[in-house]
């Protein structure tokens, strides 16, 4: 592994997540985002080179909004491109920021992903994407109780309600400490039994608290040449390597067989080609997209390449708190805040933040020298990033 | 399902897709003021001197905040572009066929699209100025302007210079009886009994009362004057050859071609033709018209 140009993210903007945005359109929730990520690299638009931009497709039945959204995104004049591939179009759009950065076509490059879900519906663009009679063994959609049912099954009713359930709190009391947050129930650990029985369930034991909201919002984040980042940024992110990830289909076809998840290769490949032996212990903080709490528990054994049940141990002995040995989502994660089509780069630029020392209220209390963030959508597809503190190549 | 080739299932699906559009606080601004007020106003960016409406909450130009910079425009404007709606969907406005224009109001860098109704669409052009027309009952969007119309002059007019052509005629007919001639005689003076003493006018080479030469010439009046070129002619000179004589009960045409631009004084010729109702010419000259010209 090798790059061109190191690349460093230097402004991060977030708009304020919400379900009731309508006091801004498209244009004008993502100018805040994008005035908030030029102020705090401390650069103007002019600074700027090229501009990527995306969100889910037809999410609010609009096509081409990047044409309409050039009154708020500043790329009057500039260089730009529009990318969508579905839950991941947030990390996607880091990869290809990257790129244009590290291959040297430009050496500021601002990504806009956003999605104001409120004005559309989100069904409506899912449901097409599989064949009606031959495809449904594609995942359309997140909303699935299968997690829930093969992680009941393997440790025990109890012991995995009681695991998602703790983990859902957790992720609350992250969101609490973030402004920007779009749910914040304030949920208290006395509340776990009512919930676990009395929450809306939405398939089989996934509930309606297990689950991620839809938000309005925009993410906004800069990526800068060494040379540049080092002129704007005292202490930039870098980005020190990204793998991407997909598998069409969800289930094993032959039967019911254990399939390597897209986020168990990426993992496993990435650590390998970064050196990385002990992931647990050499990464400081893990932003991961997850749309669920069932999934969310999961799929820390994926990334983190677990076999048995440690895991859960890590949920319950707290490890995964933001004062905690792995802090995971200080930000309170997709449960709390899900736009979609920014869902994904807000993964990357809260691990950005806290390598910068800039996440605020949710810094986590520890140096953070190598973050992990990962991007997912469906069918099966993860983008998963590297961060470092120190520049990387 | 359907089966349009023999071995080949085509399957149709159909997707629903409701969405809603927030205008934001901005966007809802504008909308409240064409509302209540019955003003559309922009957002003026003054850095860069640019008026935008619809309204923006920032200037795409110099990314400055520009959303208190409110300003009041005219509900009158100038069509920079338009296309005429031909083909039908369900979601439109109006059943087709209509006018969809970009309009650029007085006070405005930027247009505005909206519907225009009030002009023929084939004479539907570029340039013209259209006035707002509010909506009776609001809907709180932008259909609180119902249309746009073209502003008409207080008076009618006929053609102008610049809408006149070679070829463009015009006539008016008239069937001359014993009372138009009586009463021409009182009004021109012009008691000659050839017009209006049958036993005299038997000795005259006609052999029985005609009517007085001005009489037909006089119908060209309300051709020149009310059709072609049409109101707010003036007419200096006219030039009649009398060919024929008109008797009582005949029917006269009188009728005007353009012939000629005297490019010099935005002024055009006409030819003249008088006929009956047995196809002879009962008269022919020319007419000098100074068209209209519009009017404030």
């Amino acid at each position: 592994m090798n790059k061109n140009r190191n690349v460093g993210i230097i402004g991060v903007g977030q708009s304020e997540f919400s379900s009731h945005r309508e006091d801004v359109n498209q244009p004008e929730m993502i100018h805040e985002a994008v005035v908030e990520a030029l102020n705090h690299a401390g650069i103007t638009i002019d600074d700027v080179d090229c501009i990527v931009h995306g969100n889910m497709e037809l999410f609010e039945m609009i096509h081409q909004p990047d044409l309409w959204h050039v009154l708020g995104s500043g790329a009057y004049g500039k260089e730009t491109m529009r990318i969508t591939t579905g839950g991941t179009t947030g990390a996607t759009l880091c990869c290809a920021a990257d790129h244009l950065v590290a291959s040297g076509l430009h050496d500021v490059v601002l990504a806009i992903g956003f999605e104001k879900l409120q004005e559309g519906h989100t069904t409506g663009g899912i449901t097409n994407m599989a064949d009606p009679l031959w495809a449904r063994q594609l995942q359309t959609g997140a909303l699935t109780g299968m997690t829930a049912e093969q992680m009941i099954n393997e440790f025990g009713e109890d012991r995995a309600k009681r695991a998602s359930m703790k983990y859902r709190i957790m992720m609350d009391q992250h969101a609490m400490k973030n402004h920007k947050a779009h749910r914040r129930f304030g949920l208290q650990w006395d509340q776990a039994e009512d919930l676990m029985v009395n929450s809306p369930a939405l398939v089989g034991e996934l509930r309606m608290i297990h689950m991620c909201s839809q938000s309005d919002g925009a993410c906004v984040m800069i990526f800068a040449s060494e040379e540049k980042a080092k002129e704007f940024c005292k202490q930039p992110a870098w980005m020190k390597d990204h793998i991407t990830v997909h598998r069409e289909e969800s289930f094993y076809m032959f039967g019911d067989a254990p399939v390597v998840t897209s986020h168990r290769y990426a993992a496993e490949k990435l650590f390998e080609r970064n050196g990385i032996k002990n992931p647990k212990k050499e990464i400081d903080v893990f932003e991961m997209y997850d749309p669920s709490s069932w999934w969310g528990l999961d799929w820390l054994r994926e990334f983190l390449l677990f076999e048995n049940d440690e895991h859960i141990k890590m949920v319950e002995n707290d490890e995964i708190a933001i004062d905690g040995e792995f802090p995971v989502n200080p930000s309170g994660g997709v449960t709390a805040s899900n736009p979609i089509g920014a869902t994904a780069m807000v993964r990357v630029a809260e691990a950005a933040l806290q390598i910068m020392g800039d996440a605020g209220e949710h810094q986590v209390p520890k140096n953070v020298n190598q973050a992990l963030a990962s991007g997912f959508g469906g069918t099966m597809w993860t983008v998963l990033f590297l961060m470092t503190r120190d520049i990387p190549w | 399902m359907s089966t349009q080739s023999p071995d080949s299932f085509v399957i149709d699906g159909k997707l629903a897709l409701p969405y809603q559009y927030f205008a934001g606080r901005t966007g809802s601004r504008f909308l409240t003021s064409i509302r209540d007020e019955k003003k559309i106003k922009g957002l003026k960016c003054e850095k860069c001197n640019k008026v935008f409406v619809p309204p923006r909450q920032t200037c795409e130009r110099c990314f400055e905040d520009i959303s208190e910079n409110w300003v009041e425009l005219e509900n009158a404007g100038t069509v920079t572009g338009f296309t005429i709606i031909r083909y039908e969907e369900p979601h439109q406005p109006f059943k087709p066929p209509y006018i969809l224009a970009q309009i650029k109001l007085d006070g405005a860098d930027t247009s505005l699209t909206h519907i225009v109704k009030g002009v023929a669409l084939s004479q539907m052009k570029t340039g013209i100025r259209v006035q707002a027309k509010f909506a009776k009952n609001s809907t709180s969007t932008i259909m609180d302007i119902d249309h746009f119309r073209p502003i008409k002059p207080k008076f009618e007019l006929g053609y102008s210079y610049d809408e006149l052509e070679i070829g463009m005629s015009a006539s008016f007919t008239k069937t001359i009886t014993e009372s138009d001639v009586y009463q021409f005689a009182g009004i021109s003076g012009d008691f000659n009994p050839m017009h209006l003493n049958e036993e005299f006018a038997k000795m005259t080479p006609f052999g029985t009362r005609i009517a007085h030469g001005a009489l037909p010439q006089s119908l060209i009046a309300p051709v020149l004057g009310m059709k072609l070129p049409g109101l707010g002619t003036v007419i200096p000179e006219i030039t009649v050859r009398f060919r024929k004589p008109t008797y009582f009960g005949d029917t006269v045409t009188a009728t005007a071609e353009v012939v000629e631009f005297i490019e010099a004084r935005r002024w055009v010729k006409l030819e003249l033709t008088w006929t009956n109702q047995r196809d002879e010419l009962v008269a022919e000259g020319h007419a000098i018209a100074i068209p209209p010209t519009p009017m404030g």
